[in-house]
C-alpha cells in the first residue's frame, strides 16, 4: 500500500487530527503484515502532534523491527525527518517503559519537597 | 473608570512586568477600563499582542474598554495602524501596507491561518532571507508554540500574537499570550500536587515526552523541540506563566520564579535572520528508523 501523504492532508502535516487520518489509513494494512509507503512528496511543513498520532503510537502495538519492514517512509525532507526521528525515539521509551512517565511526576514531586 | 497608564514597553523583564501589572489592575469582572497612552514612549510587539487580549479579556469579562488613541504618539499610532491593531479595535485608520506584522486574535484554531500568517507575513516578507526548506523548518517549530496554547491553555478570549522584525538587530520577534489557566495549574493537576512551584512546572513541561494531556499516546516534544531550535539559531525563548519564568537560549536554560504574576502564558521569541545559525542536517531516509 502506498499512501500519498500529500494527497491526504495536504501540505503541512502538522495536526494530530491529520495523524489520525494517516493512522488508521495504515493501521490495518500494517496489521495484517502488509508493506506501507508513506511518501511525503509535496508535504512541506512536519510537527510533532502528527507524528505522535500518525506513526508514533503505531509503537504501541508494533515491534521497532517489524516496522522498520513494513513501513517506508519516502520523499520526507531533512526537517521532516529529523522531527520523525525525535517522535520515535520518544515514542519508543514511551511505551517501552509504561513507568516513564511516572518516573519524571516523582522527580518533579522530590523536588517540589526538596524546596 | 479605571485609567490604565501605559508606560514605554520594551522586552526586558521589567517591561513584562509592567505588562502584568496592567493585567492585574483590570483583572476582574465589569470593569470599565480606558487605556492612556501619554507615558508611553515606544512599544514593542509583546506589548501589542498582551494590550489586545487584555482588552478583549476584560469585554469578554462585561467590561468596557476605551482605547484613547488622542494621549497616543504620532509614531505609535502609525506602526499600530500598520499592524492592523486600529482597525481591529475599531480606530479609523489607513489601510496595512507597511512592514509591520500584522497582530492577529486567533479565537479558534483554523492551522491554515495560522500556518499562512507564520509563512506570509511573519517570515516571508522579504526581510528574511532564508531558503523554502528552513522557512518551513521555522514554521513547523514555531507553529508548536501556537498549538500548545490551543491545547492546553483554555483561554476563552482566545490566542493573541503580534511579531516583530529589527534590521538593525537583524532578528525576528514573535509573541503569543493567552489568557488561559497557565501551564503550572496544567502540571499542577496532571501530577496531582498543587504545591509544585511554578519554575519546576515549567522545567517539566519542557521535558521530552511530557505532556498534561493523558491521551494514551506519546505526546510532548513541541517545546523540547522549540528549544533545540532556539539553542541552534542562538535565538531566545522567553515563556511566563504565573511566577514561572523560563529562559532559553544557546548558552542558557533557566527556570526560575519572580515576583510578578500572570494567570496566563506569554512567550515571547527572537530568531536570527540568518541562514548561517542554522543546521539543516542531511538525514539517510534509508536507516532504520524504529
Amino acid at each position: 500500500m502506498k499512501v500519498d501523504v500529500f494527497k491526504e492532508v495536504g501540505e503541512n502535516c502538522i495536526t494530530l487530527e491529520d495523524g489520525h487520518k494517516i493512522y488508521d489509513m495504515i493501521h490495518s494494512e500494517l496489521s495484517s503484515g502488509n508493506n506501507v509507503e508513506l511518501d511525503f512528496e509535496n508535504v512541506k511543513i512536519f510537527a510533532s502532534p502528527f507524528f505522535n498520532s500518525a506513526i508514533g503510537r503505531l509503537l504501541k502495538d508494533f515491534k521497532p523491527e517489524d516496522l522498520n519492514r513494513l513501513l517506508k517512509i519516502t520523499n520526507i525532507t531533512s526537517t521532516g525527518m529529523s522531527v520523525l526521528r525525535r517522535v520515535i525515539e520518544n515514542a519508543k521509551e514511551y511505551y517501552s517503559n509504561p513507568e516513564m512517565r511516572k518516573a519524571v511526576d516523582d522527580v518533579l514531586l522530590e523536588q517540589s519537597e526538596s524546596l | 473608570m479605571l485609567v490604565l497608564n501605559v508606560p514605554t514597553i520594551n522586552d526586558d523583564l521589567s517591561d513584562f512586568d509592567k505588562l502584568f501589572e496592567l493585567w492585574n489592575q483590570a483583572n476582574d469582572d465589569n470593569m470599565n477600563v480606558t487605556f492612556d497612552f501619554s507615558r508611553c514612549g515606544f512599544m514593542k510587539q509583546n506589548a501589542v499582542a498582551f494590550l489586545g487580549g487584555l482588552a478583549r479579556l476584560i469585554t469578554a469579562r462585561s467590561g468596557n474598554v476605551i482605547f484613547n488613541w488622542d494621549t497616543m504618539r504620532e509614531d505609535i499610532r502609525t506602526n499600530l495602524g500598520k499592524s492592523g491593531f486600529l482597525n481591529i479595535f475599531g480606530h479609523v485608520s489607513s489601510v496595512w501596507t507597511g512592514n509591520t506584522i500584522p497582530y492577529r486574535e486567533d479565537l479558534t484554531f483554523n492551522t491554515t491561518i495560522v500556518v499562512n500568517y507564520l509563512k506570509s507575513y511573519w517570515l516571508g516578507r522579504g526581510w528574511v532571507h532564508v531558503s523554502p526548506l528552513l522557512r518551513d523548518a521555522i514554521v513547523g517549530r514555531v507553529w508548536e508554540i501556537y498549538a500548545n496554547a490551543f491545547e492546553h491553555s483554555q483561554s476563552y478570549v482566545g490566542i493573541f500574537s503580534c511579531g516583530q522584525h529589527y534590521p538593525r538587530q537583524h532578528n525576528l520577534a514573535l509573541t503569543v499570550v493567552d489568557f488561559g489557566v497557565g501551564i503550572p495549574s496544567n502540571v499542577r493537576m496532571f501530577v496531582r500536587n498543587q504545591d509544585v512551584p511554578a519554575n519546576k512546572a515549567l522545567q517539566w513541561a519542557f521535558k521530552r515526552g511530557t505532556s498534561t494531556k493523558p491521551t494514551g499516546t506519546s505526546r510532548g516534544m513541541g517545546l523540547d523541540l522549540l528549544k533545540d531550535f532556539v539553542k541552534i539559531n542562538k535565538g531566545r525563548l522567553e515563556i511566563f506563566s504565573h511566577e514561572g519564568y523560563a529562559l532559553i537560549t544557546e548558552a542558557q536554560e533557566d527556570f526560575m520564579n519572580r515576583d510578578s504574576f500572570f494567570e496566563g502564558t506569554l512567550v515571547n521569541i527572537t530568531l536570527q535572520c540568518d541562514e548561517s545559525y542554522y543546521r539543516l542536517s542531511s538525514e539517510v531516509v534509508d536507516e532504520p528508523i524504529f
